[in-house]
């Protein structure tokens, strides 16, 4: 360390490397191409009077509009939440050993991955078909309590146990992908303290693969968002379903598909974000600094770059900190 | 040696901390142990060496029942590994019972093992917390205490991937002796370590010893062996071959196999 000192001090800095960079003829040719054909799109979609923009202006706030888009929005986040619980408490029972319990998750998710999400959703649909009341009672024996199936399961409930109870499926998968990819030194580590399988489960194995399952989650959530679309088909009113009932009125089809689309839009694109910073926080402990977020560099940016040290005054241990 | 005469009953407190007779352990078609008879007493530093593949840390794993024996019997402290006895049955311990068994037996492992999202001192305090109820506050004062004693407590707050293997490894027997173990299980815990690292960790281990900490260590380091093991045993192809005196057998073994083994690591 005193001789690196010592050659420093004796020789300074070398000079800073100022050389000719690169040049990339090729990324100018393609920036040109595209741009011409943005701005191309761009006239297209303001000059052509298909798309209707003063209308689309006009419904963009709509009342059956925004009450669609609550409705999506709550269907989304309810059947996720089912998705994220029962894909849970799936993957713990496809990974016991218990083979009554990893054989039940296993006929399960065959079910729930091998048939169509939307022919599910008209099944839970038509669940009164099947049993016209659903009771709570001894099996073949007297009931205590009964009630008609269509009124215990209205439309809003269908919907959600048809995207629920599929999801739960798929996220039954990525998350059981996760377990296994945590080291198994982990749960031995945990069990020679003398934790449980549950707890070791819930303390040590689980938030390590949340690093595993959430950019997969996150993607999920974005994808339910969009196919909840898909229950316009049991006439349950969220944002495609009432875009659909208003041009069936006024036929002004293509704006208020554009309404609809720019919403699904600018929600996927909060949860994109949300999911940026979700997946930091549980990279915790894996990187030794987290890289700044957009905000910290834009801050970084406009306050000005900060002089970046020398090399030699960063390397760490030097100091004495044993940071080797 | 080992006296096979006393029997398992009259083991209990001032007995022998680990006792194994003939025990076989064997995955699949590989046998793995094949007999194993061997006396761990109380407050002794135990050494097993051999070389890779001669069972030496499997046999370790037995101890706290991370791996199951197939044939033999294997006591701690007096009570039998895994299983109650009743008459001539064995009945198999629930995972509840092995659990409270495991809290009494530390065990630091070759590759550390620490939890990469917990902090250092949660990493100590995780199990008392979870597994013996204590408070958060008290666990914290004592695994502060324990960090310092290892010469960590300005590491307390720095992550497993913020800290070098012998820092990690410092931290990993903090962490075992946070649960007050009566016996700790070291399988090659400088194995995986930097030669200038290995040097604090065996300190820590050595105080450990000065204390009258039981230890059961597998280890490469002769040097620690010589110096602070009370008894060491040789291993090869999943039997003892021969055992004594850590002094004496590294001086001068008797058997052609430890000669070999010894000419080749010392």
């Amino acid at each position: 360390m005193n001789s690196l000192d010592k050659g420093k001090a004796t020789k300074g800095r070398p000079e800073t490397i100022k050389a000719v960079p690169v040049r990339h003829p090729g990324r100018w040719a393609g920036a040109v191409v595209i741009a011409l054909l943005a701005a191309m799109l761009l006239s297209a979609l303001f000059t052509n009077p298909a798309f209707k923009w003063d209308i689309v202006g006009k419904y963009l706030f709509h009342d059956s509009i925004v009450h669609g888009m609550l409705v999506t929005l709550e269907l989304t986040a309810l059947a996720m939440l089912m998705g994220v619980v029962g894909g849970i408490i799936l993957a713990v029972m496809r990974l016991s050993p218990n083979p009554l319990l990893s054989g039940t998750a296993w006929i399960y998710i065959w079910i729930f991955r091998g048939t169509p999400v939307l022919v599910q959703l008209v099944f839970w649909n038509f669940l009164g078909l099947i049993w016209a009341k659903l009771s709570i009672g001894v099996p073949w024996g007297p009931e205590f309590w009964s009630e008609s199936t269509n009124v215990l399961i209205p439309t809003f409930v269908a919907a959600l146990l048809g995207l629920g109870l599929n999801e739960a499926a798929y996220m039954a998968e990525i998350v059981r992908g996760g377990i296994q990819s945590v080291d198994e030194g982990q749960s031995e580590a945990s069990h020679a303290l003398g934790m449980s399988r549950f707890q070791t489960m819930r303390r040590i194995v689980l938030p390590q693969a949340m690093r595993v399952i959430i950019p997969p989650t996150g993607n999920e959530t974005i994808s339910m968002l969009k196919t909840t679309s898909l229950v316009s088909v049991i006439s349950l009113e969220e944002i495609f379903r009432a875009g659909q009932v208003i041009y069936s009125r006024n036929y002004q089809n293509i704006p208020l598909l554009i309404v609809v689309s720019l919403w699904y839009l600018f929600f996927t694109s909060l949860l994109t974000i949300g999911q940026y910073y979700i997946e930091r926080h549980y990279a915790r402990g894996s990187n030794r600094t987290l890289p700044p977020t957009p905000i910290q560099r834009l801050r970084r940016l406009f306050a000005g770059k900060p002089t970046p040290k020398t090399t030699a005054d960063v390397v760490p241990g030097l100091e004495g900190g044993g940071h080797v | 040696m080992t006296d096979l005469t006393k029997t398992p009953a009259d083991a209990g407190n001032g007995g022998p901390m680990v006792r194994s007779e003939d025990v076989h352990k064997s995955y699949g078609t590989v046998q793995v142990l094949k007999g194993i008879d061997l006396e761990v007493k109380q407050g002794e530093v135990f050494c097993l060496i051999g070389p890779s593949g001669s069972g030496k840390s499997t046999f370790l794993r037995c101890i706290n029942h991370l791996e199951k024996i197939n044939a033999g019997r294997l006591w701690v402290d007096g009570e039998l590994v895994g299983y109650r006895q009743k008459g001539d049955r064995l009945y198999e311990l629930k995972e509840s019972e092995v659990a409270l068994k495991r809290r009494d037996i530390g065990m630091v492992f070759q590759r550390f093992n620490l939890f990469p999202h917990m902090t250092a001192l949660e990493n100590v305090i995780e199990a008392p917390v979870q597994v013996k109820g204590e408070s958060k506050a008290d666990a914290r004062n004592r695994g502060m205490a324990l960090l310092e004693r290892v010469g960590l407590a300005d590491k307390a707050k720095n992550y497993p991937s913020q800290l070098s293997g012998g820092q990690q490894q410092r931290v990993a027997i903090a962490r075992a002796l946070a649960m007050k173990p009566k016996l700790m299980l070291f399988d090659e815990p400088t194995s995986a370590l930097d030669p200038e690292l290995v040097g604090d960790v065996l300190d820590v281990m050595r105080g450990l010893a000065e204390e009258g900490m039981t230890m059961v260590v597998v280890t490469h380091e002769m040097g620690f062996a010589r110096e602070v093991g009370d008894a060491l045993v040789f291993m090869d192809g999943g039997v003892v071959v021969e055992s004594g005196n850590p002094r004496d057998v590294l001086t001068n073994p008797q058997h052609e196999r430890t000669r070999a083994f010894l000419s080749k690591v010392l």
